[in-house]
């Protein structure tokens, strides 16, 4: 928490509170949604970790303290019976339920320090430590933190994709590259069985879980969606119950069209059930998703997020309320709109409102440099090559441009250069370093008949191909689908690799990416800024 | 883009002292510029050179240097090149004001050449002798529209009577490139016009270009570059739900070129048959 304040009180406070989750006040709620929190909720939640099967009701509105604050979680359709709920229930064989990964105090997402202490408190017993995907690879000694190193320190789960890749009707896709293991420090890649030589002819890449929240804008087909894709002209996904074609924005690399398909794909994968979801079960998981929003409410430094007369796009119900499908990056509608309310605050009458205002100042430049402030975006895949040039002088919105999210607003995979070679972060090689590579290395080499990667040539290093695993196209290796920016503070790390332990870091991996040379008062206003979303 | 919208930009970015300033790279630059009307085409690296605004695009050839287009945004008719790519120029030397120190172009087309040139990588900093004081979107965030939208407010044509007959559709590519960022609206188009006039039969021909350049180099794209892009495009609109009778063809072999729209071989073309 370094260097994150402008004014702001000591650190002090930071640790993970760990008492009853704060519940919606009647007063600050009162008329905002349909669904009111009941009373009593309040005495149903002992603990912040939801274990399956956990049966206790998920009231329609609680916070969750995290380092920053706290987490604001709104069931727009009022409080969830987690009795029986899909969700919630351990319905795989490993014990396993989809909040095991999707914990409404991390945003719906995991954090590393949820992974540590469930570590500490079950001496990896828990199921969130099973062998297909919370070990590094399935054929390690189980119950040895080394074999969970990558989730224990990165929050990594591994993900077992087919090679070659395999489309939505079952058809192999040629894909346009080769694929060799340079580096596996997990073994698995090289395994007999896992490896991409193996049994069972798949590739494991390692993958940090996404918010299972505000899911209605990150599938919204409201903006950009047709039958071909608007970055690279191939045929967009559909959904197979309308035909329709959607938005492929969800998941890292797109590959399962909708909540429904992404469910049914997690419980075979990461439940390890025995019996696919009925459809039953499907319905109910996918209309709980849609109804579900998170996003900071609450912060140590600004205060109270949400306020009648603050910033409209900030807390959990501006989430709610938004509309999806929306483009942001425009000074009509805003990314994240704020009004310039938090610029320009008067001193405050006591010390304590000082501090508060000039955080909230700081909030507000954090949004002006997101906003407005120019650099040069060079060598990116899929935002260079779309009739924009290379490079282009815009600023963090062009990408991260969806209306209250910042993801892009559809088909949102890019290179930024997060699991990339020379980008990636990566540790230094010498004879003296400690630290060791501790992700995958692969090299791709793209068809000579086909022309090269645009700004990568025919010769690629990646940790993650990302989108080209699923599409087999060279133009998509390291692509990976933008995230959403809510509930940020409650879920480190960052990227899809992990690869950012805070948020300072995400911000310092842009800076060193795209020469940006922010200042270090620019750097501390966007990690506040994103710090209270 | 064509000649009206280069005319719409031309003029707008001035430099502010002698025109013979904007010509920076080289004591050749100097040397009289091709006369108004001439047809010029060539591969060369593009330049890129900032300004207060949104930056500017450029190219040098034989000791000129000409202007290619300004950052704007995916609806601007002609989008600039990418750095790490030579870029191939057609276009007619115009009459107008230089603009950002460049010779404008009209009937400009611009394609990135597909192999890297990690020689293209001449970025030119802000120079205040070249200012932009017309400004079709900022380099951040718009001010709620594409740049090249039509106005909002503008009055709206009669509405058009829907397609009957036979219809074709031409579908251009970058050079050696398949299925990109630029067709999924030609894709769609076809979607339409197959469903409004109730298609029967489909013909896909796939062209394999070529390009004459101002030094008389014959420039032809890959073999089987027409192939691969009619199977590509039939590929397409089979699986996007056209389910005719189809014919696919193409014209792979050495085709010869005279200069003269040369970015029109580079091409698919789509026949609808009722």
């Amino acid at each position: 928490m370094t260097g994150r304040k402008a004014g702001g009180p000591e650190a002090g406070a930071a640790g993970r509170w760990r008492g009853t989750p704060w519940l919606a006040c009647a007063g600050l709620w009162a008329g905002a949604l349909s669904a009111q929190p009941a009373a009593g909720e309040s005495e149903s939640t002992p603990d912040l970790w939801w274990a399956p099967g956990g049966d206790r009701p998920l009231p329609a509105y609680v916070e969750y303290d995290n380092p920053d604050g706290r987490l604001g979680v709104v069931n727009a359709s009022g409080t969830i019976d987690t009795d029986g709920h899909p969700f919630f229930e351990p319905l795989g064989t490993n014990g396993r339920a989809c909040v095991s990964c999707h914990q409404p105090a991390d945003g719906m997402s995991l954090a590393v320090t949820s992974i540590a202490e469930r570590w500490q408190a079950t001496q990896g017993a828990d199921p969130l430590f099973a062998a297909i995907d919370g070990m590094n690879c399935p054929n390690l000694p189980r119950g040895d933190a080394a074999s969970h190193s990558l989730l224990l320190r990165r929050g990594l789960f591994r993900i077992p994709l087919p090679w070659p890749p395999v489309g939505a009707a079952g058809e192999e896709i040629v894909p346009e590259f080769t694929i060799e293991v340079v580096r596996d420090p997990t073994g698995c890649n090289s395994d007999s069985v896992y490896g991409i030589d193996g049994e069972r002819h798949e590739i494991s890449v390692y993958r940090r879980p996404r918010p299972a929240a505000n899911l209605r804008y990150v599938v919204s087909s409201g903006f950009g969606v047709s039958p071909f894709i608007g970055k690279t002209g191939m045929l967009s996904a559909l959904d197979p119950e309308t035909g329709n074609p959607v938005n492929m924005n969800m998941m890292a690399d797109a590959r399962e069209p909708t909540l429904k398909r992404q469910a049914l794909s997690a419980a075979q994968v990461h439940l390890e059930i025995a019996t696919p979801l009925s459809p039953a079960d499907l319905e109910r998981i996918e209309s709980f998703e849609r109804q579900l929003y998170a996003a900071q409410a609450f912060s140590r430094f600004a205060g109270v997020l949400d306020e009648p007369d603050g910033p409209s796009g900030l807390g959990p119900r501006a989430m709610a309320e938004g509309s999806d499908g929306v483009l942001g990056n425009n000074t009509t509608r805003y990314v994240i709109p704020m009004e310039d309310r938090w610029a320009d605050l008067p001193a405050g009458a006591t010390r304590e409102e000082s501090e508060r205002n000039a955080f909230r100042e700081s909030v507000q430049r954090g949004h002006d440099v997101f906003f407005f402030r120019t650099f040069w975006i060079r060598d990116a895949m899929h935002i260079n090559t779309v009739g924009l040039g290379n490079p282009i002088k815009r600023t963090c919105s062009t990408c991260h441009g969806m209306h209250m999210t910042g993801m892009d607003t559809a088909n949102g995979w890019m290179d930024v250069g997060s699991t990339n070679h020379p980008y990636a972060l990566e540790p230094a090689e010498s004879p003296w370093a400690e630290d060791l590579p501790e992700l995958p290395l692969f090299r791709i080499v793209c068809r000579a008949d086909l022309p090269p990667h645009p700004f990568l040539g025919r010769e690629i290093y990646t940790q993650d191909p990302g989108r080209a695993l699923i599409s087999g196209k060279c133009e998509d290796v390291g692509a990976i689908v933008i995230q959403q920016f809510r509930g940020l503070a409650a879920r480190a790390p960052y990227f899809s690799n992990g690869s950012a332990a805070n948020l300072r870091e995400l911000v310092d991996f842009y800076d060193r990416r795209f020469n940006i040379r922010y200042t270090e008062q620019e750097r501390i206003d966007l990690v506040n800024f994103l710090s209270v979303l | 883009m064509s000649g009206g919208r280069i005319a719409g930009l031309r003029g707008l970015v001035r430099h502010k002292r002698s025109p013979l300033l904007c010509l920076l790279l080289s004591p050749a630059l100097a040397a009289a510029a091709p006369p108004a009307g001439e047809r010029i085409s060539f591969v060369s690296c593009p330049i890129v050179r900032d300004t207060r605004s949104v930056p500017c695009w450029l190219s040098e050839y034989q000791g000129d240097l000409y202007y290619l287009t300004i950052q704007s945004d995916v609806s601007a008719a002609v989008q600039p090149p990418l750095l790490g790519h030579q870029v191939l120029v057609e276009g007619v030397v115009s009459a107008a004001a230089p603009i950002c120190g460049g010779i404008v172009l009209d009937a400009l087309k611009l394609t990135a050449m597909p192999e890297l040139d990690r020689n293209c990588n001449t970025e030119l900093p802000a120079d205040e002798r070249y200012t932009i004081d017309f400004n079709p979107r900022p380099p951040g965030p718009s001010g709620g529209r594409l740049a090249f939208a039509p106005d909002p407010s503008a009055p709206r044509g009669a509405p058009q009577a829907p397609p009957s007959g036979p219809q074709t559709v031409d579908i251009f590519f970058d050079f050696d490139r398949g299925v990109s960022f630029r067709h999924p609206a030609d894709l769609s188009q076809i979607m339409r016009l197959a469903r409004q006039i109730g298609a029967t039969q489909m013909k896909i021909t796939g062209l394999r270009g070529a390009h004459r350049l101002s030094d008389g180099t014959l420039l032809r794209e890959s073999p089987a570059t027409g192939q691969r892009r009619a199977e590509e495009v039939a590929g397409l609109l089979e699986g996007a739900g056209l389910d005719l009778p189809t014919v696919v063809e193409w014209t792979d072999g050495d085709q010869e070129a005279d200069g003269i729209d040369d970015w029109r071989s580079r091409r698919v073309t789509v026949e609808l048959t009722p």
